[in-house]
This record gives structure tokens, sequence and C-alpha cells, in this order.
């Protein structure tokens, strides 16, 4: 048995250092890709809850099949203004490991386009600078018929301890602003 | 292997209960050490672990353990006397058994470490040492006792009462000689002849035995010794023989004695003990059933009753055994009523609960949405049922606090052994329940809180003295249901917060600018601050200035508060108010726009109409006249999302909070009422949000937050009143 688990996880290492399959979706008209392995999930936007007090970033959470999830506006995020959503508006869910086991959360993204096999020769480490976004959100670039896709990475977009702390600052700074009335 | 496993599992639950009771038993002995039951219990506990630690060849622990119990079974035995050092030394040797099954479960095979083994060897003579000495004494006091009682009495004796039948002499019994053969056991003292029946003259025939006995009768035999005498005339002679009143002690201490694993007739308990013989049974329970067979309707006397008036036992006894009897009873019914249940699957059941009182709220909505009223009853009673069986899910989980405060008894007895200090710790509200996550969880902060109080608070008996207190200082330690929530209360009579002295080191530390005005309130909170001491010197115990924020810390993660309360040089009160559980809770359902909130309905004081007219508002300040007391309100809709206040407000209501001794009102736009409320963590991500504690799943799919009402009443006292200095620039 455990030797049936460690050969078809060695098979999806293998896979991955041979041709990764990576989600590609649109932020506004901004294509980026995360490998599939992170996704969990893709669902349609339904009924969010926002939180009060939170920064822009943080969309609300939503009820997936009775736990309580939440979503990360990811255009927000990426410091590009909220996301307006649309019918072609949808969730993808990724699980992102804490110390107390893993948290699944979800990123608002404009579109879901399509699953790529990107060979590793084609994935280029990230530019030091030249892109919008933060370098650390960056885990490489991949070049795709010639047009170059952002691959996230999630740990670091998503990561915990900088969502926690910063819907912690921006509660400040609205203190200030209701504080300045 | 793993069957084993799962034994050595058992093992170690259960030697840790019995070790925990130990310590208990031993502490309790402390103040009562006559107790002949927690003796006992001390006896089994140790033997008990002997028994299963030789099951799984643990040899230490056996050879420790033995020790122990051998010394255990003489103070049982009467044989030992029970004072503070043995106390003191057999708490040692609890803890050291501790250690022993440890070290045996996590590293089977290897040979004990010397320190160990020394500790065990120190203890064994401690144990036994002091036997040598013990057992003089005890033999001392009891040739007291033989010289007490050699004082004759009438007391003391004996009492037979022999009543032969007429036909006594012709079946060929002669009374002289059973008398004569009874000397052979004893002394006979008295003997009193009557003739209660001898008829005149005539009448009276020389062939029938007329005469009764009375005798009172010295001897150390046993009742069923001397009825044995009177064996051949039992079918001619009626037979009673009262034990004598020094007897009568001995009896009611093996009546307490006797072990209480089933429950025993009444009559069978006595005949044990030897205050009767079954003989003495048999015949009242005939005349029991006789009684009963004469009159039909009238339930027959109690079985004690009728060997009191045959004069074959003494009341003292039968009140003794009854009360036994019953005892023996209660401990049965409690130890059956209780089935050792796996946490985890109780967890499960709760998780499941929780989610058919989502489902049964969904059902609702459908059945109200389509208005289908013969529908609606059988919603109706369901949702009963739902929420019944909620709380029945829930009381599950509760436990009594007690337990958990016991456990300060020692950490209070060895702390103050090693500051020197005399301090006394008293508990009450034990049987206070709440959920038994969050007692695990409050252990620490607790035990923080305590040692703080002893090490800080409490001064040393000299400084005391001085201060004109009593030397003993007493910490309390208390617990109280309020309005859904759980307070627990640690109090001592020590010498306070030192304001100044906080202020001072909070100074020092950045913590607060020298132009801050903080109210006393505020300085004592200070003490939760980080890296905040008074303490000039940090012991081992406390005084590093950790700790207080991560006691605040703790507490809040369960969604609770602490207070202070200190008045300097009379002592410090710490209220840590809990909430009762963390899964489910009966909510308040509000709307403001096109957001719902639940506040949680044990907070909800009362809800009242914003009318202009009724009440005075004032849109700038904020606060209205609620019945003559000025209640700050706090608009939801705009604190959350900042917004412009709406001139075309529509019909507002305002929700009245009470949290402890503050109230406030939220102002929000529909009341939607009572909701069951399954509370959902929100994650990592919002940990750190003020006034929001969690989320619920509504029947209709979409989550609604619970609000942490009094992280919004602090948050909204910090941002109207403080300026909150610390996020300035």
């Amino acid at each position: 048995m455990s030797n049936l688990i460690r050969r078809e996880t060695g098979h999806a290492v293998a896979v991955q250092e041979q041709v990764g399959q990576y989600l590609t979706f649109l932020v506004g008209t901004e294509s980026f890709a995360v490998s599939i392995l992170d996704v969990k999930e893709i669902i349609e936007i339904a009924n969010v809850t926002r939180v009060p007090l939170t920064p822009d970033y943080i969309h609300g959470v939503i009820n997936l099949r009775g736990s309580v999830v939440p979503v990360i506006d990811l255009s927000a995020r990426l410091s590009r203004h909220c996301s307006e959503v649309s019918k072609r508006s949808c969730i993808v869910l990724v699980a992102v490991e804490t110390s107390e086991g893993s948290q699944l959360i979800g990123m608002l993204v404009d579109e879901v386009r399509e699953i790529l096999e990107i060979p590793p020769a084609n994935i280029q480490p990230a530019p030091d600078f030249g892109t919008d976004i933060r370098t650390d959100f960056i885990q490489a670039m991949a070049r795709v018929d010639d047009v170059f896709i952002i691959l996230l990475a999630i740990s670091r977009v998503l990561s915990l301890d900088e969502l926690s702390l910063l819907s912690d600052l921006a509660q400040s700074q609205e203190h200030l602003v209701a504080n300045s009335d | 292997m793993s069957e084993l496993d799962a034994a050595l599992t058992v093992f170690a639950q259960e030697a840790e209960e019995l070790l925990t009771d130990m310590e208990d038993a031993l502490l309790s002995l402390e103040t009562k050490p006559d107790d002949s039951e927690t003796i006992n219990s001390l006896f089994r506990a140790m033997h008990t672990i002997k028994g299963s630690s030789g099951l799984f060849g643990f040899n230490a622990i056996v050879g420790f353990t033995h020790e122990a119990e051998s010394v255990l079974d003489k103070v049982r035995n009467g044989e030992r006397g029970i004072d503070a050092e043995l106390i003191s030394v057999l708490l040692d040797s609890k803890d050291h058994t501790a250690k022993l099954i440890e070290h045996c479960l996590t590293q089977k095979e290897a040979a004990l470490p010397a320190s160990l083994a020394a500790d065990g060897e120190r203890l064994i003579r401690q144990l036994t040492g002091r036997q040598t000495t013990d057992m003089q004494q005890s033999d001392d006091s009891v040739q007291l006792e033989i010289e007490g009682g050699g004082e004759i009495s009438v007391d003391d004796n004996w009492l037979i009462s022999l009543e032969f039948q007429k036909d006594a002499f012709r079946n060929g019994m002669d009374p002289l000689s059973f008398i004569r053969y009874l000397r052979t056991l004893g002394e006979i003292k008295q003997i009193l002849t009557v003739a209660p029946e001898m008829p005149v003259g005539d009448d009276m025939d020389p062939e029938s035995c007329y005469l009764h006995f009375k005798i009172a009768f010295q001897s150390d035999a046993n009742k069923q010794t001397i009825e044995a005498v009177f064996d051949f005339a039992s079918d001619d002679c009626d037979i009673k023989i009262l034990p004598p009143n020094s007897k009568l002690e001995e009896y009611l201490n093996l009546l307490n004695a006797q072990d209480d694993n089933h429950v025993k007739r009444l009559g069978d308990m006595l005949v044990q003990v030897g205050a009767l013989t079954q003989n003495d049974v048999n015949h009242a329970l005939q005349s029991q059933q006789a009684n009963v067979d004469a009159e039909q309707e009238a339930p027959g006397k109690p079985l004690g009753e009728i060997l009191v008036e045959q004069h074959v036992v003494q009341q003292p006894l039968v009140d003794q055994a009854l009360k036994k009897q019953e005892q023996t009873k209660q401990k049965l019914a409690s130890e059956a009523n209780y089935i050792r249940v796996d946490a985890t699957k109780l967890g499960h059941l709760i998780n499941l609960v929780g989610e058919l009182v989502i489902s049964s709220a969904a059902m609702n909505l459908i059945v109200e949405r389509h208005g289908l009223s013969d529908a609606g009853d059988v919603a109706a009673s369901m949702n009963a049922l739902v929420s019944s069986i909620r709380d029945t899910a829930l009381e599950l989980r509760m436990v009594q606090i007690g337990e958990t405060f016991s456990r300060f008894k020692r950490v209070v007895r060895d702390v103050s052994k090693e500051l020197n200090k005399d301090i006394e710790l008293y508990i009450s509200g034990g049987e206070t329940e709440l959920d038994k996550t969050v007692v695990e969880k409050i252990n620490d902060p607790l035990t923080h809180l305590i040692r703080n109080a002893l090490d800080h608070g409490i001064e040393s008996p000299a400084q005391r003295v001085a201060a004109g207190k009593p030397a003993q200082g007493t910490v309390q330690l208390n617990a109280y249901h309020e309005s859904g929530h759980i307070v627990i209360q640690i109090a001592d009579d020590g010498s306070g917060l030192n304001s100044e002295k906080i202020l001072d080191k909070a100074l020092a530390n950045g913590l607060i600018k020298p132009d801050h005005d903080l109210s006393q309130q505020e300085i004592h909170n200070l003490i939760f601050a980080a890296g905040l001491s008074t303490k000039d010197k940090a012991t081992n115990l406390s005084g590093r200035g950790v700790g207080m924020d991560v006691v605040k810390k703790n507490i809040e993660a369960l969604r609770g508060s602490v207070e202070i309360d200190s008045i300097e040089g009379e002592g410090t009160t710490i209220s840590i108010r809990l909430p009762l559980t963390l899964a489910i809770i009966d909510g308040f359902m509000v709307g403001t726009g096109q957001d719902r909130y639940i506040i949680p309905l044990s907070m909800v004081d009362e809800c009242i109409e914003m009318n202009a007219n009724e009440c005075e508002i004032d849109e700038i300040q904020h606060y209205i006249n609620l019945r003559g007391q000025v209640l700050p309100y706090l608009r939801l809709g705009d604190y959350f999302h900042n917004q412009i206040a709406d001139i075309n407000r529509k019909r507002e209501s305002v929700v009245v909070v009470k949290f402890g001794q503050t109230k406030a009102g939220f102002v929000v736009d529909e009341l939607h009422g009572e909701h069951q409320t399954v509370i959902k963590p929100l994650g990592k991500v919002f940990e750190r949000l003020n006034g929001i504690t969690g989320a619920t799943v509504l029947g209709d799919g979409n989550v609604a937050l619970i609000l942490d009402v009094q992280g919004l009443i602090d948050s909204a006292i910090s941002s109207k009143h403080r300026k909150i200095p610390a996020y300035k620039p």
C-alpha cells in the first residue's frame, strides 16, 4: 500500500519535472498561472459575505459545503483595482499549508482559461524588475506561444501571516479615518 | 503489537487518573486524617497500579508501589498513624510513581536512570524507615486502650437472654448445663433469673420449664461462638444475644471498612461483621414474613426495625449499616452511570449536530417561503427536537471545573513551601460546568495566574504581620455562571498592584508616554502588555514579564476576556470570563443593509426602536437616553463599512447589549430574531480581526458573521476616547 502511494507521488513529481500542468486565468486582462497541483477546486462565484474592517483584497467569506472559506480578491492583492464581479468570475480554491494543517483559501479571478502543459525548458526565472507586481509573488515566467505568463508563487501571494497582518493594519487605518472624522 | 499498545494506553490513562485521585486523597487527608474511606482509596490506587504494572512486566513500578502499598496497608489497618510528614512522603511517592510510569512507557526496555532509582530508594527508606518508630507508638496506644478498657461496666458485657420454652425439660434440655458450658468461654458477671409466666400453686407443672435467664457475660468470643453454646437448645429456647457496647464500635468500624463493590442485604452486612448470626437474621426474616402474611395490605416492617425490636442488635448498628448500604448504592449508581467515550467521537457528534441545526434552519426557511402550513407544524416540532438535541449534545461535553481547581491545591502547597509563605487555597463553585475543550485550554492561564498570585501577590509572613494582616495568606478560586458565560475568579489578599511601579515600568519600556492620563483600570490593564514585570527580581516562578500577555491572548482565543481589580495593600482579583461552549450558541440575528450579523443572545439585554421622539438622538455624540441612563451606541453599518450617514434612514432599532458592567447599543436596520448559531472558525486569515469572532452558515447557505461584542465596544472606546496614540506615526 505504502509502496503504491510512493509510486504515485513519485509519478506526480516526475510529471512536474517533465511537463508541468498549469491553470491559467485572467486577472483584469492579464494572464496568470498556478501549478495545477495547488488547485483544489474551481467554483462559480456565489453569495459572498463581506467581512468588515478588512482591506480591499479580502473579498469576503463563502460557505463551501459547510465550511467558511475566505476569498481573496487577487486583483487587489496584486495591487490593482478591485475586480468587478461578472458572470465569468470564478473562485479558484487552493490549499495553503499552515502550522496547524492546510487551510483552503479562495482566489477571486476574472476568468478561468485553460490548463496548459508547459515543459521546464519554457520556464524562466522571474526578472529582477520590469513587472508591476511584487517580485516575490512571481515564482517564474512561462513562455507559451511566445507570450510570457506569470506563474504565481501561491505560498507568497496567499501567505497567511501576511494576510492576517495586513488586515490588522487596514483596520487601524480605518480607525484612523473614523477617528479623524 | 497494536493491541498491546492499546492496552498500554488504557494503563497510562488509568494510572494517571488513579494518581490524580491519590493526590486529591492525600491533600484531603491533611485536613481529615482519620477518613478511612480516603485511606482505602489511597491503598487501592497503589494496589491497582502495582497490579497493572505487573501485567506489563514493569518491575520497577511494581517494586516501588509494593513498598508504598504495604505502608498504606499498615495505615489502613491502624498499625501506623498518618501525619503531615508521611503525607509529604506519599505525595513524593505519587510523583515518583508517575515518573516511573512515564519512563516505562517511553523507554520500555531501558534500565532506570540512576537519579530515578536513587529517588525511589530514598523514598522507600523514608516510607519504611519511620515505620519502626510508628509501630512502637501504635503498640503504646493499644496498651493504653486495654488499660482504659479494664474498667468493668455493665455496658461492656454481652447481654444474653434465654427464654426456655415449657417443654424444654421434657425434651431433655438442662438450662443449667448450658450456663455452665458458657463459663468455659468467659466470665458470667451477673445472672438474673426471671419467671414471668410461673403459674400459681397447682397449675404449676414441675416438669415444665418456666425460667428465663438474663446473663451479663464477659468474653472475647464472638457472637457466633457464643451462640454455638446454645445450639442444641435453639428449638426449645428463644435466644437473644446482644453484643457489648465496646463491640459496637468495632462493628461500626467493620461496617465502614466493608468493601462496596456490590450492594449487600442489611442482614448479610450485619452477619459479616459479626454483630448478628445467620440464625438471628433468619429468625427476624421469618417474623417479618409472618407479619406480612398477617397484615396483607400493610407493608412488612423493615428488617432493621424487627432486629432492634427483638433485642438482638443495637439501633446505632442498624443505622450505620443502612447508611453504608445507601452509600454503596449511590456509589455504584454513580459508577454505573459513566461511560467512557472517545473525545473525538463526541467532537464528531457535535459537528454533526451543528450541521443538523443548519439543515433544519434551511428546511424551516423553505417551509416558510412556500407557505406550507401543514408542513409548518412538523417543522416546528422538529425544530424543537433539534434544539434539545443540540443542548443535550453540548451538555455531553460539559464537565465540572472542580477537578481543574483541585489540581491547584498541590500547586499552592508546593509553591508556598518553596517561597516560605503560608498560603491557604479556598475553592468555591467547583460544580460550575463548562465545555471540556475550554477546560483544557484554561488550565495553563490559570496556573500562571495562581503562581503570580502566590509569588507577586501574597507577601512573606513577616511583611504581612507588619502590614497588620494575618500571617497566613489566602488565595481564592471561585467560579460561577453569568449570562451564558462562566466567570472564574482568582483573588488573593496580598499586596495588590502598585500603580506607580507599573507606570514607571511602562514608561521605561515605552508602552505609554508621560502625558497620558490613564485611569486606575487602564493602569492595571498594562500588566497584560508584553514585557512588563513589576517584580524587581525574576524568580523561577514568575517575574520575567512574559506570561500575562500570553494569558490574555490565550483567553481571548477562547472568546473570553480578563478583568483585573486591585486595591493596593488589600489584594488583587482577576476575573476571567469565558463562553460556556465553543461550538453552538444561541444567537440574535440583525441586519444592516445587505449584511447580517449574529450577536450572542446571552449578551442581548433588550431591543428598542430608534425613534427621535423617544430617545434623544444626538448624531454627533452617539449616545441616547435609555430611561434616564446614558447609552452610547454604535451604528454597525457605518462603523463597519465607514459609510457616510444616510439622511433618509429607515426605521432603525437599537440592540442593547450588556457585557459585564458595560452596556452599549448597536444600531441596526433589521431585527431577524433568535437564531441557533453553529460557530464556524474564520481561520488564520482573520485571527487578528477585532469585533468579529467567527462565522456561521445560515439556512439559505449564506455566511453570517458573529460579532465580538466586547471587542467592538473596546475598539469603539479606544477610537473615541484615547485617540489611539499607538497608531500615530
